[in-house]
């Protein structure tokens, strides 16, 4: 067995819009090795949640390949992709939303063990519900309880105890704590770490809050309209970004001390729109660094220092200062 | 401290809350949403309302206008205090008459806080045309100018909020928020709804404004981040209380309470990896079923058997610092 679990080439993913092609997602290529997180931070419309749909075929790729543990699953047929999906598991944003609020806890975390029958015997069912619930953090009183009984943080372990029931090998945590309080956050996040480490998971991890990513992901790709602009390991992702709009977005943080602030590099603009981009670099019209080159040719995801991949056409000249 | 002393001219006081209750009564429940909350803003300077879900931060700012929803949420006791007024003492013309002049209110959400069917002109103009009794064209001519201010081509007065993208109708609300040039600003956690690099410009506004037009504000935020970022001074809250307050310094370096701790220690450093974060333990407290004594003590590491009988008492520990924790009757040094 390879050590890469899952590979991801020149993906896309297009709309059709009344005026054109929205290109949600427009050419991201990505190695996971087992085990490993890698974090896809952007801001809104950047395409991060489409991939995630997308690898998972929720949404169905425009094209591209995604080789999970061996396997193109884009040619899989609908009963294929039906068995993969035990081993590729989803947790939600909004744990308001993502459940039933018709099911009690036990109902929601044993659905996708009957509908795979998995464990047809129904005590035994009950006894893995028990044990996923330990797992989670989730206290055998609450067994009957409904969502709503519930605080977002215990939804939010429902939703974790319900990505696990298949024995996955992979999830992809779609903002898991955007929605929660930091004191809570904390909790889940903690959580989400353990479980990984005890079952050996990987992870692909979209979020928005860079701190978050920061502690969490083994690899960091950052996201702008579509196209995958810098991806490196955390550290050096944090310690030294490349690209200018990572130094931006990482510069915008409000960081929560008084002392030692860093300066701030504000953007101009905002986001242009992804429906029918040029082919030029998408962040031309916001760059500080922009030259005439920019606005003529697309910059191509290169390796610039060791697993430190930078999509920018200045990142030479930026890097000698 | 003694708040009666107010020296003249200089630190004029633009907002005063003293020992607010405000509880939301309901036929089978009753949500004790803010119980006891003391806030003073100085005038030109802003005070940060830090906390989590369910920590009153909300219906405390709507008392300040007293916008609270009714018939459910009843102000049960305490004084606020605009300029020296009492906000509750004042008819319901008087009212009408500050809100939205002498005080202005920007929410959360750009996307629900401005009218669809109204050109943006139209509806900074609205409250110009209000509080300013000028004709309409003046109302409009006003009106681009304030687009202007926050960095908007007049020329799109005349379009519609669909057709401007979530940092720009923040804009328009911030626009809307300061036309009649209020002594008071209160902002509902007005950069939460955008993006990390919109959120900066957004930021980078209200302050230049701020300090032009030498307003106060609330900033209602969770964030700490952004209270490093635009405020004088820190109050946090929790269940329903101020447990802590004090100048940035005095909370972000000489931190007391527990709680305050716990919020800053939960939360990921950018600049640190750390392989566990340390998560306050225990949830936030049921509003309908409070604990008894410090609304904290069940989650909070440094409890005592007192902490469970009876609610701290606030203590100043400095000119500017005070807390509401039973660590500190007998010593201003910190015990965490």
């Amino acid at each position: 067995m390879s050590d890469v679990l899952l590979e991801v080439k020149d993906l896309k993913k297009y709309y059709k819009v009344p005026k054109g092609m929205l290109h949600a997602v427009d050419g991201v290529s990505f190695k996971l090795e087992r085990g490993k997180t890698l974090g896809i931070v952007g801001e809104s419309g950047c395409g991060k949640t489409t991939i995630g749909r997308a690898i998972l075929r929720l949404v169905e790729p425009t094209s591209g390949s995604v080789i999970f543990d061996g396997v193109d699953i884009l040619k899989l047929n609908k009963q294929e992709m039906r068995h993969m999906r035990r081993n590729m598991q989803l947790i939600f944003q909004d744990p308001f939303s993502s459940l039933n609020p018709r099911k009690t806890i036990t109902q929601t975390i044993e659905e996708p063990l009957i509908l795979s029958d998995m464990i047809p015997d129904p005590d035994q069912r009950f006894m893995r519900v028990m044990e996923l619930m330990d797992t989670v953090g989730l206290a055998e009183r609450l067994v009957n309880t409904y969502p709503h009984e519930l605080d977002g943080g215990r939804r939010q372990r429902i939703g974790i105890a319900r990505a696990l029931a298949m024995n996955p090998k992979f999830i992809i945590c779609d903002e898991p704590v955007s929605a929660l309080d930091v004191s809570i956050q904390a909790q889940i996040l903690n959580l989400m770490k353990k479980i990984q480490r005890e079952m050996g998971l990987t992870y692909i991890f979209i979020t928005h809050n860079l701190a978050v990513v920061n502690h969490f992901s083994d690899d960091v790709a950052v996201m702008y309209l579509g196209r995958m602009v810098e991806k490196a390991p955390s550290e050096a992702l944090f310690a030294n970004p490349m690209h200018p709009y990572t130094q931006a977005l990482l510069s915008a943080i409000p960081v929560p001390r008084i002392h030692n602030r860093p300066e701030r590099l504000l953007l101009r603009g905002e986001i242009t729109s992804p429906i029918n981009p040029e082919p030029v670099c998408r962040f031309v019209n916001r760059c500080n660094y922009a030259i005439p080159m920019c606005s003529k040719e697309e910059p191509r995801l290169m390796e610039i220092e060791p697993s430190h991949f930078v999509a920018c056409h200045r990142v030479g000249d930026l890097q000698k200062g | 401290m003694n708040m009666e002393m107010k020296k003249p001219n200089e630190q004029q006081t633009t907002l005063e809350i003293k020992n607010l209750v405000i509880h939301y009564i309901s036929d089978d429940e009753v949500v004790k949403a803010v119980n006891g909350v003391n806030i003073e803003i100085k005038a030109g300077k802003t005070l940060g309302l830090v906390g989590e879900t369910g920590a009153g931060k909300t219906t405390t700012a709507l008392s300040i206008l007293n916008l609270v929803p009714e018939p459910q949420g009843k102000i049960l006791s305490g004084e606020i205090l605009l300029e020296g007024r009492s906000v509750l003492a004042m008819s319901e013309l008087e009212l009408e008459a500050i809100r939205g002049d002498k005080v202005a209110m920007i929410f959360q959400d750009p996307m629900t806080s401005l009218n669809p069917v109204h050109t943006v002109g139209d509806q900074i103009a609205e409250s110009i045309e209000i509080h300013r009794k000028v004709s309409k064209q003046e109302a409009l001519k006003q009106a681009k100018e304030m687009l202007e201010l926050v960095g908007i081509p007049s020329e799109r007065s005349n379009e519609y909020p669909f057709q401007f993208s979530g940092g720009m109708k923040q804009r328009v609300v911030i626009a809307i928020a300061l036309t009649c040039n209020p002594n008071l600003l209160i902002a509902d956690e007005p950069t939460t709804a955008l993006d990390v690099t919109i959120q900066a410009q957004v930021l980078k506004l209200i302050n230049e404004l701020r300090q032009k037009y030498h307003m106060s504000m609330l900033m209602i935020t969770h964030d700490l981040g952004i209270v490093a970022e635009v405020c004088d001074e820190v109050s946090i809250a929790y269940a329903g209380r101020i447990i802590e307050h004090g100048t940035l310094e005095d909370i972000f370096d000489h931190m007391r309470h527990p709680y305050t701790k716990g919020l800053f220690d939960a939360l990921p450093d950018i600049g640190a990896r750390r392989s566990e974060l340390k998560p306050v333990k225990g949830l936030m407290p049921d509003p309908t079923n409070l604990p008894s004594g410090c609304p904290f003590h069940p989650r909070c590491d440094y409890a005592m058997e007192v902490c469970s009988r009876s609610v701290p008492e606030n203590k100043w520990l400095s000119e500017t610092h005070c807390v509401e924790c039973h660590l500190y009757t007998d010593t201003n040094e910190s015990m965490l």
